[in-house]
């Protein structure tokens, strides 16, 4: 260096030794720890607590310079890591975050330097000189938030004029030759094992072109027989080559304070001790030549300084988010999400899981399936499931409908579907459900009793037709066929995925009702693209779809049946829709089904629902039938079907698929041309006539005379829907081995 | 079938050897009991510096520990201004209202410290766990990737932080997957690899090992495999090294 042939004096001045400061580095069970100390141990105690870290001398480049805290961090006696080196701390942990902001941390650095100035006075230090390298820990633990506010203080002593250094700081390597650095390193690994550690913080040290004796810093007097030559060692943090760690700092002023007015100069090793793959250097630690000022034991405690910048690089504390990985609610969420993201990379990897949960599902009913179907859906991670149900919890519900308990029963019995909502939240806090205590105008149901019905049945349309607007899929589970007509209508006109189960006693039928295209371009006549179901047998407008087969080729009637001629459940049927309880028993009022069939149904409807999600036309899938259980699934999860029809008694499910029927009660083009047009006046007359009125309206009553014409032979019942015997016929149809 | 089948017993055993070698190599790991019980755990840690990226998975990483040559004492320049950034987001907002009470111009005057870029953000701390699971037999590889501020990395962040060459196999490879768990002994959120194939991949190893009738340290041998995959580096030392 060409300041070397100047005078000392003049480049001292601009060689100031300066020191890489700590860097605060907690562990996540550190704060994992401080919570649970705040809760089982200190509660309201805001007393100072002994609390236990350290600090490494064997980083790679380039990683700062460390104070690390860990969950041990408050089992003071417990082991230190390998080869680090305790520091010791004070944690104040105040109550609350006024208390943190108001805390005197000035007094608080000042009281620390001044025990650290009293030990080095007192000798003290020199025998356990870990009390130069300590820390202050200020924290504020917001437990419901799960934000800690922590600031971090590591109190260093002060020389009025700073600390000069002689020259620059040399590399090890460049001072001491290979054989030196062999034997400074067996040296120092002699002093650990004496001293029965893996890491000494501080030490003496001696050397010839041979040789290299340590001795621990307590033996100074006896160490060093004359003092023209002293070397020092520090465990130094620091990775950088210019610039020793902060526990050197005071030790310098502990140096100064007891031999500064005898030492002109001293050596100080900076020992860096790093392994990489298994091998280890010391070479690359760094030697300084300190220029020692005098600071003897009339001086006042020196000025002292050590609170850490916060990220921004200014003075003040840090906050750190816990929430989620700590707040419980947070980790449901992210559980749930990673085990469904496991059946994702595992097992199904173009599985779209996003559509899946962020799907809005409208679950009219919630009993036996509407509880089952919500379960399954939870399953799924469905955040958004709104129930509607006009039922109370009856003392036989519990045990067939999983979302509710004796309790609920108590007392005349909770609303279902605000019990459901209620259980959705305790199993899981993460969904979003609202539940409607309401009931769904009914064909042959009237409401025109009175004013108040009438208008109570208005608003409970607007209510249900808001309720669809607002979600992607309708699940139809209730107990009664005609309950259903209404939302198939406001979904159909509205063009919302329905999926529908309906039970027996051991048959069930899951199918999703055929979605219509939308009108866009087509406002001339809404009903058109609707018709196209039947345009093949819209000449011959006196036959059902099963009668129109000839004009189709072999038995692809039933099968590759686009989404949007698809029928829905009311297409089967040529009743329409009334009061299906009248002139009944009592058991036949009630479900009575197999207990395991409604698990069974709600299951498969939620899992239909996630099929036809996966589908790239959605609800406009073409529906797959049993035929194509052989073939090349069309969705990462399979099938796609119109219906599943299951018969418990035989343990076997159908996949038969049906075209729409120009003349449903429900979907056909004129029901929902005249619901559209006359809205709730129209719907009202259908709740308040016989179900001739919607019989006459879509051609079904003249259906019927012809049929009776054709089949006087027959023995038939008119009132009793040919569901049964559809079933019959679409069993035959599509499995053909049955 | 019982070639593959780790005793509990063995797992310890195991364990033990890769402590004698960790201490040799120097290498971190060490032995947690769980406190009243025969049960515990290896622990390592590690620090890296990598680019946190909330942002779509496969996105890539900035260097590992080794690489960084930023060894300047003054404020390191611009290249960092980016990160310091991020930094600021990382930390909350909440804290900045707090009045630091400690004058700014003692802090000014302490000429004794060294300007140092803050760096915490793009430091990551690992914490790698190796228990052994009863259920499926074998060891099981738990992890969390957290700040120096000790806030632990969500999946997606921690995907971003593994080598690319590794998420993309990771994702995609049928044998490992990452899911979250509780830690058995600690009850703290923690990542695992699931264990579930962990059989089959072994398979061919133990049974090679055995035609040739050569020693194979179970634990070691899986460590090898998986560990690289979430950053945890296994010296080839060990295998060098006797057994």
């Amino acid at each position: 260096m060409a300041s070397d042939t100047t005078g000392a004096a003049s480049f001292a001045a601009d060689l100031k030794l300066q020191f890489a400061p700590f860097s605060s580095a907690l562990e996540a069970g550190f704060w994992h720890q401080l919570t649970q100390k705040k809760l089982d141990d200190y509660r309201l105690d805001e007393s100072p607590k002994c609390i236990k870290g350290y600090y490494y001398n064997g980083d790679p480049v380039g990683l700062p310079t460390r104070l690390t805290l860990e969950f041990s961090a408050f089992d003071v006696d417990g082991p230190t890591p390998a080869r680090c080196c305790p520091a010791v701390g004070t944690l104040y942990n105040t109550n609350t975050l006024d208390a943190f902001k108001t805390t005197d941390k000035k007094a608080l650095l000042e009281k620390e330097a001044k025990e650290i100035w009293d030990a080095i006075q007192s000798g003290a230090a020199l025998k356990d000189p870990s009390i130069l390298c300590r820390f202050i820990l200020l924290t504020f633990a917001d437990l419901k938030k799960y934000h800690f506010y922590y600031w971090f203080c590591f109190p260093a002593l002060c020389f009025p004029e700073g600390i000069k250094i002689v020259q620059q700081p040399s590399v090890l390597e460049q001072v001491f030759s290979a054989k030196q650095i062999a034997a400074l390193q067996e040296a120092y690994d002699g002093l650990c094992m004496k001293r029965g550690t893996s890491a000494v913080p501080y030490f003496l040290m001696k050397y010839t072109d041979k040789a290299v004796q340590m001795a621990p810093l307590g033996d100074w007097d006896t160490f060093f027989t004359d003092t023209k030559k002293v070397t020092v060692g520090v465990y130094d943090p620091c990775t950088l080559s210019q610039h020793p760690g902060w526990p050197l700092r005071n030790l310098l002023v502990l140096l100064a304070n007891r031999w500064g007015s005898k030492l002109d100069t001293v050596e100080v090793l900076c020992f860096r001790d790093r392994t990489l793959q298994g091998s280890r250097s010391i070479q690359h630690s760094v030697i300084l030549q300190v220029r020692l000022p005098e600071l003897s034991n009339d001086s006042a405690c020196p000025k002292s300084v050590g609170w850490e910048k916060n990220p921004k690089g200014a003075m003040g504390p840090r906050m750190v988010n816990l929430s989620e990985c700590m707040d419980p609610k947070r980790l449901a969420e992210s559980s749930v999400d990673l085990n469904l993201k496991l059946m994702r990379w595992r097992l199904v990897p173009s599985l779209d899981l996003d559509k899946v949960v962020n799907t809005k599902c409208l679950l009219l009913g919630a009993g036996t399936l509407g509880c089952n179907v919500a379960r399954t859906l939870m399953g799924w991670g469905v955040r958004h499931i709104t129930f509607v149900d006009n039922a109370k919890i009856s003392y036989s519900n519990p045990v067939r409908q999983p979302l509710y308990e004796f309790e609920d029963c108590l007392g005349g019995g909770k609303s279902k579907a605000m019990a459901a909502v209620d259980r959705l939240t305790k199993i899981f806090p993460g969904v979003n459900s609202e539940g409607y205590n309401m009931s769904i105008p009914m064909p042959g149901h009237p409401v025109n009793f009175s004013q108040a019905t009438l208008s109570q049945a208005q608003r409970d349309v607007e209510q249900l037709e808001k309720l669809i607007s607002e979600h992607d899929v309708v699940f139809l589970l209730m107990d009664t066929r005609e309950s259903r007509w209404l939302p198939t209508v406001i979904a159909a006109s509205k063009r919302k995925l329905v999926v529908n189960a309906a039970l027996g006693f051991d048959t069930f039928v899951v199918m999703r009702h055929g979605l219509k295209k939308p009108p866009v371009g087509q406002n001339s006549s809404v009903g058109a693209a609707d018709s196209s179901p039947s345009c093949s047998s819209a000449s011959s407008s006196s036959s059902t779809p099963a009668g129109s087969a000839p004009s189709l080729p072999g038995s692809s009637l039933f099968s590759n049946i686009p989404g949007h001629k698809l029928g829905c459940y009311f297409c089967n049927d040529v009743v329409a829709p009334g009061d299906s309880t009248r002139d009944r028993t009592l058991d036949q009022q009630c479900t009575v089904s197999r207990p395991g069939l409604a698990m069974i149904a709600g299951a498969l409807a939620v899992e239909m629902m996630v099929s036809i999600l996966q589908h790239s036309e959605g609800g406009y899938a073409v529906a797959s039938s049993s035929d194509d259980r052989m073939n090349e699934p069309p969705t990462s999860l399979g099938l796609v079907p119109h219906q599943i029809r299951g018969f418990l008694s035989r343990f076997d499910n159908v996949l038969p698929a049906s075209l729409a029927f120009d003349k449903c009660t429900a979907c056909s083009p004129i029901v929902l041309d005249h619901y559209e047009r006359e809205g709730f006046s129209f719907l009202s007359k259908v709740f308040n006539s016989s179900h001739s009125f919607l019989e006459d309206l879509t051609g079904l009553t003249l259906l019927h005379q012809e049929t009776q014409a054709a089949e006087l032979s027959k023995l038939y019942n008119p009132e009793k829907s040919i569901q049964n015997y559809s079933y019959g016929l679409k069993t035959a149809l599509s499995s053909p081995g049955n | 079938m019982s070639l593959c089948v780790l005793e509990e017993e063995t797992f310890r055993h195991c364990c033990r050897l890769i402590l004698q070698q960790s201490e040799q190599l120097r290498d971190g790991w060490s032995w947690e009991s769980v406190q009243g019980s025969q049960e515990g755990y290896l622990r390592k840690t590690a620090l890296r510096s990598a680019v946190i990226n909330s942002s779509p998975v496969g996105d890539q990483v900035e260097s590992s520990s080794e690489s960084g040559p930023q060894t300047s004492c003054q404020s390191w320049p611009d290249l960092q201004q980016h990160k310091k950034e991020q930094s600021v987001l990382v930390a909350s907002a909440g804290a900045d209202s707090i009045q630091g009470d400690i004058d700014d111009e003692d802090d000014d005057a302490d000429e004794g410290v060294c300007t140092v870029s803050e760096g915490s953000s793009q430091v990551l701390q690992y914490e790698y766990h190796i228990l052994y699971s009863c259920s499926y037999s074998t060891p099981v590889l738990y992890f969390r990737a957290f700040t120096l501020e000790g806030r632990s990395l969500s999946l997606q962040e921690v995907w971003s932080s593994v080598h690319s060459n590794f998420s993309f196999r990771l994702q995609n490879s049928p044998l490992n997957t990452i899911t979250q768990q509780e830690h058995p002994l600690l009850g703290q959120p923690f990542f695992m690899l699931h264990p579930c194939r962990t059989e089959e991949f072994m398979r061919p190893v133990l049974q090679v090992a055995q035609d040739h009738n050569r020693p194979v340290n179970y634990v070691l041998t899986w460590l090898s495999v998986v560990g690289p995959m979430v950053g945890l580096d296994v010296p080839l030392m060990y295998t060098t090294s006797h057994y």
